[in-house]
């Protein structure tokens, strides 16, 4: 009798680890850890504190539809050298918050807060296309020095790569994924100003500053 | 012994074929607006168009032109396209980039930008765009391994076309200096009688050496290009 147990809970063992293998034989990971270039240009006379959330530093998108196989994404690094790169260059001084709303330095003239909205991707296969195609959406917050929004302004980005020859499917979704990243800082850093509101908020400063050199000049 | 001078043909062979390879032919055209000016200290970046969602030209590609083409001795001094679009972050991303030459002259009003072309002695920029495509396929190989050994046997054939177009435009004269365009079309065939045995037509780098060599023609003066 001990015998046939034994073999039972063998044979149950076995199939555990089977139905592991196989379930784990599905799912895709895909860790991106970009460093991106500091852009080139013009300052923006601000002094600006950014907040990047817990979320958005770890974050990791999940898909596991019947239709595909099992995804997990994590951009959150990646995103986080990517914002913490291009905002640090964009502004006269930029300030990393590790907590908001409390606690603010003073003298902020805008506080920046990002948040990922969507994140999609397709696979050669499914579009019959010989490209990876992802694309991410971010919302982006502006406040001031109180708390009240200044601005709400929406990035998308969109990166591809070509089919990589002899390449996982997962290092050329990262490839696609760095694209698409390079894409947003490039459209956060040209597409800053012309944000109505951040437009004549950087307007107003402008003019604020010149008026005080105008006063310390008399 | 013996199973090494067995193997030894058939290695031979797929040696010899790719040694050969398919056919291809190559079109190149030009339409030329100035002499090339190119001096010495001055430099040249090749950068491949990646706006359009449908194909993209490769980054291979433009690797392989650069590569052919930067020969600092003759006077041509390429930058390497990641190098250059790192350095000009954001302005040469695929969504952001001049897509004409009137865009490149605003570009040019922001002083960081100008001062960083400046550095690299930057005097020509060459856009190429296009990509090389398999137009049709015909054929079917099988392999098959048993107890007495393993064997394909079979024939594929398919047909590669290359098209890319590059725009040369004159970054210090703010002009468009000309065009090259580049057509080339190709047969692999795949003959399998135990060995698959390959032989390709190699349609994009004959394309890329066939782009380089005019590019060369086009960049320098005309005594320089002559001499090389």
């Amino acid at each position: 009798m001990n015998i046939w147990l034994t073999g039972l809970r063998t044979m149950s063992r076995l199939f555990a680890i089977l139905t592991m293998v196989l379930l784990t034989a599905c799912a895709h990971t895909v860790s991106v850890d970009g460093q991106f270039p500091t852009p080139v240009g013009n300052q923006h006379p601000l002094i600006v504190g950014v907040f990047l959330s817990d979320d958005f530093r770890q974050f990791t998108y999940s898909e596991n539809r019947d239709d595909r196989d099992e995804w997990n994404i994590n951009t959150g690094r990646a995103q986080k050298n990517l914002f913490e790169t291009v905002l640090g260059s964009m502004f006269r001084e930029t300030i990393s918050l590790s907590q908001y709303p409390s606690d603010l330095p003073q003298g902020l003239d805008l506080v920046i807060v990002p948040e990922v909205r969507e994140l999609q991707f397709t696979m050669p296969r499914e579009t019959r296309v010989n490209i990876f195609e992802v694309w991410i959406k971010y919302d982006m917050h502006a406040y001031n020095q109180r708390g009240d929004s200044v601005a709400e302004w929406v990035i998308t980005a969109y990166g591809k790569t070509p089919t990589a020859f002899l390449k996982s499917q997962e290092a050329a979704l990262a490839q696609a994924i760095n694209v698409a990243l390079r894409d947003a800082g490039a459209t956060l850093y040209t597409g800053f100003a012309q944000v109505p509101e951040l437009q004549a908020f950087i307007a107003n400063k402008q003019r604020a500053l010149s008026m005080q050199e105008a006063t310390s000049d008399e | 012994m013996k199973p090494l001078s067995n193997l030894a043909a058939p290695l031979l062979l797929a040696a010899a074929a790719l040694s050969t390879g398919g056919c291809t032919t190559v079109v190149i055209d030009e339409y030329r607006r100035s002499t090339g000016e190119l001096a010495v200290g001055d430099s040249v970046v090749i950068l491949g168009r990646r706006h359009s969602s449908e194909y993209e030209t490769e980054p291979d590609l433009i690797d392989c032109v650069g590569d052919t083409l930067h020969n600092p001795e003759s006077g041509v001094n390429v930058i390497p396209e990641q190098q250059f679009v790192d350095a000009l972050y954001p302005w040469f991303e695929p969504r952001k980039a001049p897509m004409h030459i009137k865009s490149l002259s605003k570009l040019m009003d922001i002083p960081d930008v100008r001062d960083r072309m400046e550095q690299y002695g930057v005097k020509y920029i060459v856009w190429i765009d296009g990509s090389t495509e398999t137009t049709s396929s015909a054929g079917s190989i099988g392999c098959s391994i048993s107890t007495a050994g393993a064997g394909c046997f079979g024939f594929g054939t398919w047909d590669k076309e290359s098209d890319y177009e590059a725009s040369v435009w004159d970054f210090r004269d703010q002009e468009l200096s000309g065009k090259i365009s580049a057509d080339a079309q190709g047969t692999s065939y795949m003959p399998a009688i135990v060995v698959p045995i390959p032989l390709i037509a190699r349609v994009q780098n004959n394309a890329c050496k066939g782009m380089a060599a005019q590019l060369r023609e086009f960049l320098l003066p005309p005594q320089s290009a002559s001499r090389y």
